[in-house]
């Protein structure tokens, strides 16, 4: 790429900087108008998660939350609209997709959902069956008991975000329609909120139909106790013939987060499959972030006897850049990709809504959709040499001592 | 004027949502533009309107699987994505990516109008064995099956994209170039482009497209034989019922909100089997084709079901219930829209059709104003057609063999 053309992206991509959802009064309803766009997309997150749980009770956000929607899933059918609810480590997020002349009876249709109708004790019963189901078919995917791994040594096994978000089959099981009526009260409420609307929306129309269930006031967020993460690396048997090599770096509150993310798909083109890495079954970057900080990943899928062997590359994939900054040239080539590579993530108005809420979850009042702009090689590599170890989980056959 | 949502948004829209200027010489093609300027990405979707050369039935997405892999490297380096689609009437390449990378896209799916280079013939086997690949798994399962066959009960002329055995040969020796050459001509390529861009912008990146390579010299008259579906059923768990109508003449919003009635009607009455009801429509003609998954105990029951679903439908349909179908189908428009590339395949398939380069918003908005009428009009035309059918018993498995 050329300077003039790369001058010529550069410009366009302050503009989608400065493309951000405008705040209304009570500062948790961010609207982004989008002439063009053929639907809306309302993200409603709300702050509840495992540490609004007891042990004992985990999963009862998520079961709260599809319990809630269940009874208007007919009435939303019948406007045409789609509602997705997940329950992430901080929060719970509902998505709701609906054509332009159906999306304001169907957002006031969930937000009474949510905030207003006391629970249908059939719909709990119906979604706890259908959670336990879930759960108990999950508990032999590969993919779950990785994540189930990663959260206990990157949190702690005492600590909430240690436990799945979603709960065991057991203790699903366990949980009654009665506590599921008191956590809603107690913890479903706007106060604790944000919703973001992308689409085809007049701004004042949009904020005026959130008005009656978003009462003014700042976002309540509780505070989550911070991680006692364990051993820097956890050896977790099971019956497979290849084996999840995985890395998981903690950043903290401050860090460069799109910094983060360009250097994880920096690293992932470091381990992924290649004629030179003809043993690499499957890889992942992920970058997540919480309150407080977050998750930078890699994981790789490979042969059991190769698993320590590539667990050294996850580490010198990422910390291979907090050596020297990667020259201009080299460092505006990756870039392009990046940049393509984001905004493609951005693709469906609702992953640019939940982007939007996440952001205002977070505290960024502008809830910027990307901010990639301003990325330099000396960022990248500042970011890089700021992370601490790994913290690294093999999930596989049973190693033995030494690989 | 020529989008959907500003059917919906009419007031939000811009002036100048789209533009569509025919090709002022016979090396560019026909462009249409959708601005979206909601993200800074562009999706563009190049077609080339063509029927492979008598005989080589696969060709056009031979080239495909040709120049893919080049295609989805280049696009990676500006973290963009490439499909490529053989359809009924088109050979059709999408890529999506920033828009400001638009030159540098439109030149990827500019190469791909070349005929494949050098490393083409290491690439051949490769390309043949995934066009084989293709060819068998339209036959391996009871669901592509039984679609198979009816598509080749109600239009013959219609061969399967990835070809036939024969063709596959044939090509194997082919000179590429001579194939090439009786596809594409510069004046069978269209261009949507769906994004943050304006119509100068698309027009220069496509100001001129490669020359057809001289006319080919490929012997005349061969003929493409399909191999028989009926000698190779695929074995099913469940009984699988296909039946379809040809619908040539039938309005085509009507004949989707019929499509749409038929399904709800037969889901409510059918509730242990899964139930597709599909409105076929290619420059072929148009079909409305119902396939029916049952279990076994079932299969009796719902072969008259079938048998008797027009009818029953005749004496069910209500105005509301039609006006209720043919919002759903809006709907699904819509939603199925929300992307760019997804609303430039849209808009582009639409035009492939030959139905002009206002097709989708035509339809769209006839969708709106189907009634109760139009309905029992198609529901005659149908009545009256010879139906194509298929049926796939459900495997017997010896009692000694099953599992305990």
């Amino acid at each position: 790429m050329s300077a003039r053309t790369f001058r010529a992206a550069a410009g366009a991509l302050l503009a989608l900087a400065a493309w951000t959802g405008r705040a209304s009064a009570q500062e948790r309803v961010f609207v982004r108008p989008e002439p063009g766009t053929p639907v809306v997309a309302v993200q409603v997150v709300v702050g509840v998660g495992p540490a609004d749980e007891t042990a004992a009770q985990a999963g009862i956000s998520y079961l709260a939350a599809r319990s809630v929607v269940e009874p208007s899933r007919a009435a939303f059918n019948s406007l045409g609209a789609r509602l997705d609810v997940d329950q992430q480590k901080d929060a719970i997020a509902f998505t709701l997709t609906a054509a332009p002349d159906a999306w304001a009876e169907a957002a006031r249709l969930l937000m009474v959902s949510i905030f207003r109708d006391p629970v249908d004790s059939a719909a709990v019963v119906r979604q706890r069956a259908a959670i336990v189901r879930e759960l108990t078919g999950r508990e032999a995917s590969p993919a779950d008991a990785l994540e189930r791994e990663r959260a206990r040594a990157v949190y702690g096994t005492e600590h909430p975000w240690g436990r799945p978000s979603v709960g065991t089959a057991t203790s699903v099981r366990a949980v009654r329609v009665s506590q599921v009526d008191a956590f809603l009260r107690q913890n479903f409420t706007p106060e604790r909120s944000v919703v973001a609307i992308v689409g085809p929306v007049d701004e004042a129309e949009a904020r005026d139909a959130m008005a009656p269930h978003m009462p003014a006031g700042e976002l309540r967020a509780d505070s989550v106790p911070a991680p006692e993460p364990g051993d820097s690396t956890v050896d977790a048997e099971y019956n497979s013939i290849t084996t999840w090599v995985s890395a998981t770096w903690r950043y903290g509150p401050d860090s460069d987060v799109e910094a983060l993310r360009m250097l994880a798909q920096l690293a992932l083109d470091r381990v992924s499959f290649g004629p030179s890495r003809r043993s690499v079954y499957n890889s992942r970057a992920e970058v997540v972030r919480y309150a407080g900080g977050g998750e930078l990943r890699l994981t790789v899928v490979v042969p059991p006897r190769e698993a320590e062997q590539w667990a050294g590359q996850l580490r010198e994939a990422v910390g291979g850049y907090a050596g020297a900054a990667l020259s201009p040239a080299v460092f505006l080539d990756r870039l392009r990709r990046f940049r393509g590579e984001r905004l493609m993530e951005l693709g469906l108005p609702e992953q640019r809504a939940a982007a939007m809420a996440r952001a205002a979850l977070l505290g960024d009042r502008t809830a910027t959709l990307v901010d990639f702009t301003r990325l330099t090689p000396e960022r990248l590599q500042a970011a890089a040499r700021a992370l601490q170890s790994p913290i690294v989980v093999y999930l596989g056959p049973a190693r033995s001592p030494g690989g | 004027m020529l989008t959907l949502s500003l059917a919906l948004a009419l007031a939000a829209a811009p002036p100048d949502t789209a533009r569509h200027r025919p090709p002022p010489t016979q090396a560019a093609p026909a462009i249409t533009v959708h601005n979206q300027p909601a993200l800074p990405v562009v999706a563009l979707r190049m077609s080339i309107v063509a029927s492979d050369p008598p005989g080589y039935a696969g060709a056009g997405h031979l080239f495909q699987h040709l120049h893919l892999p080049a295609l989805e490297e280049q696009a990676a380096r500006v973290g963009g994505r490439v499909q490529a689609i053989r359809g009924s009437d088109a050979i059709v390449y999408s890529v999506v990516g920033p828009a400001t990378e638009l030159d540098y896209l439109a030149g990827i799916l500019r190469s791909a109008l070349r005929v494949p280079g050098g490393g083409a013939n290491a690439g051949m086997l490769q390309a043949l064995s995934a066009l084989a690949g293709e060819r068998s798994a339209e036959r391996e399962t009871a669901a592509g099956y039984v679609r198979a066959r009816l598509r080749s009960q109600l239009f013959p002329a219609d061969l399967p994209p990835a070809g036939t055995e024969d063709a596959a040969a044939r090509l194997q020796s082919a000179p590429l170039a001579d194939v090439w050459g009786e596809i594409y001509a510069p004046d069978r390529v269209s261009i949507v482009a769906v994004g943050d861009v304006n119509l100068n912008a698309v027009e220069r990146a496509f100001r001129s497209l490669p020359e057809a390579p001289a006319p080919g010299r490929l012997p005349p008259d061969l003929a493409d034989t399909v191999a028989s579906l009926a000698a190779d059923t695929p074995q099913a768990t469940r009984g699988w019922i296909g039946t379809a109508w040809r619908a040539d003449s039938a309005d085509a919003a009507a004949l989707s909100v019929t499509a749409r009635l038929l399904r709800n009607s037969l889901r409510r009455r059918m509730t242990r089997s899964s139930v597709e009801v599909e409105h076929w429509w290619t420059h072929h003609g148009q079909a409305l084709a119902l396939v029916v998954a049952t279990p076994d105990s079932l299969v009796p029951a719902a072969r008259r079901t079938v048998t008797a679903a027009l009818e029953t439908l005749g004496a069910g349909v209500t105005d509301e219930s039609v006006r209720a179908a043919g919002a759903a189908v809006r709907r699904e428009m819509l939603f199925y829209s929300r992307t760019p590339e997804r609303m430039a395949e849209l808009l582009g398939e639409f035009a492939d059709r030959g139905g002009g380069r206002d097709a989708t918003q035509r339809y769209y908005a006839a969708l709106g104003e189907v009634t109760e009428a139009d309905v029992r009009r198609v529901l005659e035309q149908l009545a009256a057609a010879e139906p194509g059918t298929v049926n796939v018993a459900p495997q017997r498995i010896p009692a000694d063999q099953r599992r305990r």
